[in-house]
């Protein structure tokens, strides 16, 4: 097998510039299936989340999706470019969860390269993205900076 | 048809709460939080793959193997967001919306088969000046493995209730 051809030959530490800003090519409507499913998995006990009938008492009158999945949701669709030649994930820092997520509602993700620090880390280099997740009304819903390890471009033979 | 005394049951119950309110956190107070869980397999790939995720070394084992991981390492936003769920009925069952996290960081890597712990601190609390019945509290939490090694840490802060009080959008 050769794994080195099952991620692309692009978007490794060298091909990101500071201050581009991608928008990904995927949106997500995200269904219950999605969002119930991964609540109940990594055991969210709060039932604003599940249970529709509790959540008629408030004036959004409905579960709404946890901003953990709104979160993981947004860094799923920027991984496309910015985290299939990840060696590792670093952290994440000033994440704001702007608006709630309704089930069915659709998100995309957009990326800016904030800076890059190339510490030869395993061979690779830091880079920081702002991550920004927009609903399909416009409204952002997520904003946060995450860090991740990338591998630099292999040298050709 | 139901018949009223088939749910007589139902007049007696005491609804057997959970979860606490914005009286109930002091700042520098601990909570060593439930459960655990064990990330398995199909944990990852359904989480990685659910969230469009690709990056093989969460789902691909001779991918990671070649990466120097005998097992395959969990997506660290599972990580996160287990850590994080098993930390809610302690700090924000009651309500009160998820505002952020900030200082997220991914310590000795998990790999699948291992479990989480979860540990909070109450690092600050305030009264929210727009919502006169709620606050705002800040906490740390941490994730170990069963080895006892910190495998994440993170500061999250939430809106909320005050006694008696569900907060929600």
């Amino acid at each position: 097998m050769q794994l080195d051809k099952l991620t692309p030959r692009s978007r490794y530490f060298e091909d990101f510039e500071v201050g581009a800003v991608y928008r990904h090519w995927r949106g997500k409507t995200v269904k219950e299936s999605d969002a119930v499913t991964i609540c109940n998995m990594v055991m969210n006990t709060a039932q604003g989340h599940f249970n529709d009938e509790f959540m008629k008492n408030f004036p959004i009158g409905e579960s709404v999706v946890f901003g953990g999945v709104t979160l993981s949701m947004i860094i799923g669709l920027a991984a496309q470019d910015t985290a299939q030649n990840a060696i590792r994930e670093i952290g994440m820092d000033n994440v704001a969860l702007k608006s709630p997520t309704r089930h069915g509602d659709t998100l995309y993700a957009y990326s800016e390269v904030l800076s890059k620090l190339d510490t030869g880390e395993q061979g690779g280099g830091e880079v920081r993205f702002r991550h920004y997740g927009v609903n399909q009304a416009g409204r952002l819903v997520f904003r946060g900076d995450r860090t991740v390890l990338l591998k630099k471009r292999p040298q050709e033979r | 048809m139901i018949h009223s005394d088939e749910l007589d049951f139902q007049k007696n119950a005491t609804i057997i709460e959970v979860g606490h309110s914005y009286e109930d956190f002091e700042v520098g107070q601990e909570f060593f939080h439930h459960w655990g869980r064990t990330l398995n397999s199909g944990d990852n790939s359904l989480f990685t793959t659910l969230t469009l995720h690709y990056n093989p070394m969460y789902f691909n084992a001779p991918y990671a193997r070649a990466h120097g991981h005998e097992r395959l390492p969990v997506n660290p936003l599972l990580v996160f967001n287990t850590v994080l769920g098993l930390s809610v009925e302690d700090l924000s069952e009651r309500g009160g919306p998820f505002l952020g996290i900030s200082g997220c960081r991914y310590h000795t890597l998990v790999y699948e088969g291992d479990t989480v712990y979860a540990i909070s601190k109450v690092l600050a609390k305030r009264e929210s000046e727009k919502r006169p019945n709620s606050g705002i509290v800040t906490w740390g939490t941490r994730g170990y493995n069963q080895d006892d090694m910190l495998v994440i840490g993170f500061s999250r802060t939430n809106l909320v209730g005050k006694r008696g009080h569900v907060v929600m959008l």
